[in-house]
């Protein structure tokens, strides 16, 4: 049960310094990495109803005239 | 001409993107789905000046970063600056693990002052390059490049000062460590 205090520390992906070309925020990056799982979170996420109806409602009023 | 089947259905498929972005922006879905729909509204507006065969989705984070951005100015600029961030907010509290979990980094890039967050979202997140990025902030490649390289060192800085125990333990953490200390 209690086994919270054992830290499982892993070092590999912090100390990364590329000193020629940066992929600063590449998959060897903590930061990379994390900013990739918050957005891909954000992105998996349902789209309401309300922008699919938005658009189509959009396209039904559209003026028939538009220039060019 | 009509606006084309097809414009629809890009946009359409750009929405996961859009929203994903906004609430980068907003830090606040309600909000952030408010300005997907302001931005949806505008691009079919602005349809006629979208040149086909050029990236739809640049194009529309375009609209939607300056509608997010014009909003803010005229609800009196609750703009974030970088500082007095760190001060307005909870510190992150340490994760019990070595790595990251992912709320304390969503905390984190929350105390980033905007223009450094749009930018390493764009980069690091949305897929877009540099340049990219730069017109759709509207400013110079190098000024992107800066920003990007401040998020990261500040998040850095924010993810390690809060994996440390010296600065400044506020109640919420000190509880936190004190309990998994039993």
């Amino acid at each position: 049960m209690f086994q919270m205090t054992k830290k499982t520390i892993e070092h590999g992906a912090t100390g990364q310094r590329a000193n020629g070309v940066p992929d600063p925020l590449g998959a060897n990056s903590e930061i990379g990495r994390k900013l990739k799982q918050y957005y891909d979170e954000l992105i998996s996420d349902d789209v309401p109803d309300r922008f699919a109806q938005l658009l189509s409602q959009l396209e039904r009023s559209e003026p028939a005239q538009k220039k060019d | 001409m009509a606006v084309s089947a097809v414009f629809k259905t890009d946009m359409l498929a750009t929405i996961p993107s859009l929203r994903a972005f906004a609430v980068s922006l907003t830090q606040n879905v309600d909000k952030a789905d408010d300005l997907v729909q302001e931005t949806l509204v505008k691009a079919w507006d602005k349809h006629a000046s979208f040149q086909p065969g050029t990236n739809l989705k640049a194009w529309l984070f375009t609209i939607l970063r300056n509608e997010f951005y014009s909003q803010m100015r005229k609800r009196g600029r609750e703009v974030q600056d970088s500082d007095g961030i760190m001060t307005a907010r909870l510190a992150v509290h340490p994760s019990q693990h070595g790595l990251l979990d992912l709320e304390d980094f969503r905390g984190a890039l929350e105390k980033l002052p905007e223009d450094q967050r749009e930018a390493i979202i764009l980069i690091g997140a949305s897929g877009f390059s540099y340049e990219e990025a730069a017109e759709i902030c509207n400013c110079a490649v190098g000024t992107i490049k800066s920003r990007v390289s401040r998020a990261r060192t500040r998040l850095q800085d924010i993810l390690k000062i809060s994996g440390e125990a010296d600065y400044g333990p506020d109640a919420i953490s000190a509880q936190v460590m004190g309990s998994t200390a039993a």
